[in-house]
């Protein structure tokens, strides 16, 4: 039986993934230039500030694009089971960009414009990652 | 303009999916680098020997994952380079290494530099899985998305949704490639391939389907770059480079949320073809990076044929074969050719380096003086691919 592959949890990534276990979204925000900054960053991509601090965004977003995802390709087999499902492009509200799966939606009527809000899924003991639901 | 570099040796292996059980060649990374270059050196009429002091310019691979790739390589090679470039770029690698060799030869540190790709995905446990990088390790694979597969289907989707695209414009370049493929000796796949099979064939990842993406191939290719003066006593008829651009995490619009629809070759071809003192209406043809058919189809917006999001249309109105008004990839591609791992790029250059010198039997753009060959590598976390260049070449 094959399991869902796991992160290798850094001094960098630590916050968001104790945070995720808790079902909490936390990413980092640069406390120069206000923007908000995913994935992890040791530098602010936007400024080159260093000064990042890790904070709660809103868990709204709009799906950008999506695409149903049918066959596994570099990863693990145990995806194969709930396939298919669907992966998006998720514009946050507070500017950043995300990808995850859409759950709660039929996989082929998840459409871009689509307004959806963060939940998360158990990957495995301990360890959680974002997903999105559709918003009613 | 810029003509005091220019390419006078190629060399290209068979490709294989080292199926020894259909008579294919089964042969490991070293043998093909071995192979290509002999061929590109024997054909510039070197030898080994001419080569102490210059340079060598050699792309990484899937297999071996050496961390000290280049210096396996000469020594596996009995090279004795004074310069030696490694290429981390991906379906970028041609193009990036042609730049460096370029600049090199002009700086007047060699005379010489060998751009060498060659890799054995397939050989010898079967398809490599890479060790990926670390936000697909993290905030990919945990996620559920299946790398190059989600990411292609993402993008395509995008500008199907935004521009109303559809997938027969994605069918018709792998249509066209495999009729050229069909044409040319030395591709992979030669099966005939209709409209109807495109759309009959497996979707891997909306709206990807198998026959929109590349397949691993082992091979080898290699080219040799030389200075003006010693180009004009070549054996073979020089093939110059005009001008070139790279691009690296290219952004089209807010750097937090860009367009995924917009390649980095936008920016790439621009400089080139200004370097080059040309306009998209001079090329001849196109050989475009195309581990999808999607990235094609982008990059033909993104070099100026039609404005972007236009691309579908476009294709309805142009036939992109090589006796069409926009011949692209006249050898058929890696889409038909396979990809031979981190030296995909060098495919193109290959073809490009062909057409100009009129060797392309069988598919020759007719009268064939200027091309561009582009170059995309590096998924990209929430864009299009990370690293980005165009080549313009062309001959007197
Ligand atoms: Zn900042």
């Amino acid at each position: 039986m094959s399991e869902k592959p796991l992160p290798e949890i850094t001094p960098l990534n630590k916050p968001f993934w104790d945070a995720a276990a808790r079902h909490e979204l936390l990413v980092q925000r640069c406390k120069r230039c206000g923007r908000f900054v995913w994935y992890p960053r040791g530098s602010c991509p936007y400024c080159g500030s260093r000064d990042l601090e890790w904070v709660k965004p809103r868990e709204t977003g709009t799906i950008y694009a999506v695409t149903v995802v049918r066959v596994v390709v570099g990863n693990s087999p145990a995806w194969e089971k709930e396939m298919p499902y669907a992966v998006a492009i998720v514009d946050m509200d507070d500017g950043f960009r995300i990808y995850g799966r859409v759950l709660g939606a039929k996989p082929e009527e998840v459409r871009p414009g689509m307004r959806v809000r963060v939940d998360f899924e158990d990957i495995s003991t301990g360890v959680a990652v974002p997903v999105f639901r559709p918003l009613p | 303009m810029s003509l005091d570099v220019a390419i006078v040796g190629l060399g290209e292996t068979p490709y294989s999916r080292a199926r020894a059980d259909k008579g294919e060649i089964v042969m490991s990374a070293e043998q093909y680098a071995a192979w290509a270059t002999s061929l590109a050196l024997e054909e510039a009429g070197l030898s080994l020997r001419d080569m102490d002091g210059q340079g060598l310019a050699v792309a990484g691979t899937e297999w071996p994952h050496s961390e000290i790739w280049s210096a396996e390589v000469v020594q596996n090679l009995g090279f004795r380079p004074k310069l030696l470039l490694r290429g981390d770029f991906g379906g970028n690698n041609a193009v990036e290494l042609a730049v460096q060799a370029a600049a090199a030869i002009r700086s007047g540190l060699v005379d010489y530099v060998l751009v060498l790709g060659a890799d054995s995905p397939m050989t010898p446990f079967g398809t490599q899985t890479a060790r990926s990088w670390r936000y697909d390790i993290d905030y990919m694979r945990p996620f559920g998305l299946m790398g190059f597969v989600t990411l292609a289907g993402l993008m395509m989707n995008r500008h199907m949704s935004a521009y109303g695209t559809k997938v027969e414009h994605f069918g018709k370049i792998a249509v066209t490639q495999r009729e050229h493929a069909r044409l040319n000796p030395g591709a992979y796949v030669k099966a005939p391939l209709t409209m109807e099979d495109y759309l009959k064939s497996r979707v891997l990842s909306d709206p990807l389907r198998l026959l929109d993406s590349v397949m691993f191939v082992n091979g080898g290719i290699a080219f040799l770059m030389t200075g003006r003066e010693k180009a004009s006593r070549a054996s073979k008829q020089p093939v110059y480079l005009r001008g070139y651009g790279l691009a690296h995490n290219y952004v089209e619009g807010d750097p937090a949320m860009p367009d995924v629809t917009t390649t980095g070759v936008k920016a790439a071809a621009r400089d080139a073809l200004q370097m080059a003192g040309a306009t998209p209406a001079d090329l001849d043809f196109l050989q475009l990076y195309d581990d999808f058919t999607g990235a094609v189809l982008m990059q033909i917006e993104d070099i100026g044929f039609c404005a972007k999001g236009d691309g579908g249309k476009f294709l309805d109105r142009t036939d992109i074969s090589y006796k069409g008004e926009l011949p692209v990839n006249t050898g058929g591609g890696l889409l038909s050719n396979g990809q031979p791992g981190m030296a995909a790029g060098l495919v193109h250059v290959a073809e490009a380096v062909r057409q100009l010198r009129g060797e392309a039997s069988g598919r020759q753009v007719s009268g064939a003086k200027l091309g561009l060959v582009s170059g995309l590598g590096g998924l990209a976390y929430g864009n299009n691919l990370a690293n980005s260049g165009a080549l313009v070449l062309g001959v007197m």
